[in-house]
């Protein structure tokens, strides 16, 4: 599962996944799959959620370049 | 009291408080008037009964000294700055002891708010004329911010009632604080400058202008032409949490969200961990029920081909047994048993069955199978 992916898209792909089982027109091999899968999203969001404490970083911006600005 | 000069011979001639106190009274009758200036230098002290003022014709570089009761003054609550212009409306007056001409001033109106009001009303309607404030260039907050961004003054208190929400409703987020001077000259470039290094940093998905309350001109720089149009260019979306509620300065309007206090941003920017935790919860619990609805449906499928299947030697070899006791009927049929019942014999001479009668001799003994039991015999004579 890719860091790429924002947090609501893996949430997102989770809830098109239940929905998919929910209305159980899938074969039993794909039912696993697509459970497999879910259990995956899942865990994938929870562990977004898994940090000790809030992080702060403090930023200065860089002097301003000659752009035009 | 009358004005005597002295006479020296043909000559009047008046002492110097004498002539001061001709000319205060003269321009005594002048009647009171407004004059407009910027203000130079501004003394104020307790102990003093009087404040201050020296104002400047920003044209020409006259000055003219103004006083005021202290007592009025405070009573105005200008909070009046050095560099401001203003209108004084008072009447001409000589300060006797020293022979200085001067403005004693009953009030004073601080007259550059009007000139920005003017100016920033302007802006908005080019603005908004250019579609920096249009409702479909507003774009959705990210619900889970890999980031928040937040610019803020030297403002503790604003910073820390954001960080403080975030922290409460997301324990694992993460806040990039990017401080900088956010009123004041320069501000407007330091703003701009310090939004474009948060909206670039890597992880920052949205960004917080956090910036508590303030006077009118407090607020000014955000909204700055170059600062609105920073926040309506910014690659991630942008939360104006800027002044009090009563206050829109122009980067509320260009921002994706306004909201009123640094706490209610904080709300808006992260999501509240449990109510995450509890969806996401919500959405496995779904799934394993769907599963294992899909699964006993195919299970119960499933079973009943096993049951079948399990069902089909039976079956099948009761098939065959039926075939065999058929087969078995018939075989017995032709048994020679079966002929023997019907009371024919075999006859056997030396273990070999007998068809032809020239086959033995008279005195030979001979086997006789019947149906049931045997017996042995002698032939008597031969007829072939």
């Amino acid at each position: 599962m890719s860091e790429e992916r924002s947090f609501e898209e893996l949430q997102k792909e989770l809830e098109d996944v239940v929905a998919r089982l929910e209305r159980g027109d899938v074969a039993v091999d794909d039912a696993i799959a697509l459970f497999r899968r879910g259990e995956e999203l899942y865990r994938a969001c929870v562990e977004r959620l898994q940090s000790a404490e809030l992080r702060i970083e403090e930023l200065t911006p860089s002097e301003p370049r000659g752009d035009g600005a | 009291m009358k004005i005597e000069p002295v006479l020296y011979g043909e000559r009047k001639v008046y002492t110097v408080s004498a002539f001061n106190q001709g000319v205060s009274r003269y321009l005594g009758r002048l009647p009171a008037v407004w004059v407009e200036g910027e203000v130079t230098e501004l003394r104020r002290n307790e102990a003093w009964a009087t404040v201050f003022v020296v104002l400047k014709d920003p044209k020409t570089g006259a000055t003219l000294k103004v006083t005021i009761a202290r007592r009025a003054f405070d009573r105005l609550e200008l909070g009046l700055e050095e560099g401001e212009t203003v209108h004084v409306q008072g009447r001409a007056e000589l300060y006797e002891a020293r022979g200085e001409l001067g403005l004693r001033a009953t009030t004073i109106e601080r007259i550059g708010l009007g000139e920005h009001l003017i100016a920033l009303e302007r802006l908005k309607r080019k603005l908004a004329a250019e579609g920096l404030f249009a409702a479909e260039r507003k774009r959705r907050l990210p619900r889970l911010p890999r980031a928040v961004g937040v610019l803020t003054g030297a403002d503790a208190a604003a910073r820390g009632d954001l960080v403080a929400t975030i922290g409460r409703r997301l324990p694992s987020a993460k806040v990039v604080v990017c401080e900088t001077r956010v009123q004041g000259r320069g501000a407007p470039v330091a703003i701009v400058n310090a939004l474009r290094a948060l909206a670039g940093h890597a992880e920052v998905d949205v960004v917080v202008l956090a910036r508590g309350g303030g006077s009118f001109e407090d607020l000014l720089p955000f909204s700055d032409e170059a600062v609105v149009r920073a926040v309506a260019a910014s690659p991630v979306p942008v939360v104006s949490a800027v002044g009090h509620e009563q206050d829109t300065p122009l980067c509320d309007l260009a921002a994706d969200v306004r909201a009123a206090t640094p706490t209610a941003a904080g709300a808006l920017v992260v999501p509240d961990e449990r109510e995450l935790r509890a969806a996401l919860d919500e959405s496995r619990r779904r799934l394993r029920l769907a599963v294992s609805g899909l699964v006993q449906r195919d299970a119960e499928r499933l079973g009943r081909l096993a049951d079948r299947l399990r069902n089909a030697p039976r079956l099948l070899l009761e098939r065959r047994r039926v075939a065999l006791d058929h087969t078995g009927a018939r075989l017995q049929a032709l048994s020679p048993r079966a002929t023997l019942g019907r009371g024919y014999a075999i006859v056997r001479a030396r273990g070999e069955a007998l068809r032809e009668a020239a086959m033995v001799a008279p005195g030979d003994s001979l086997e006789i199978e019947l149906a049931s039991g045997g017996l042995g015999a002698r032939v008597e004579d031969v007829r072939p």
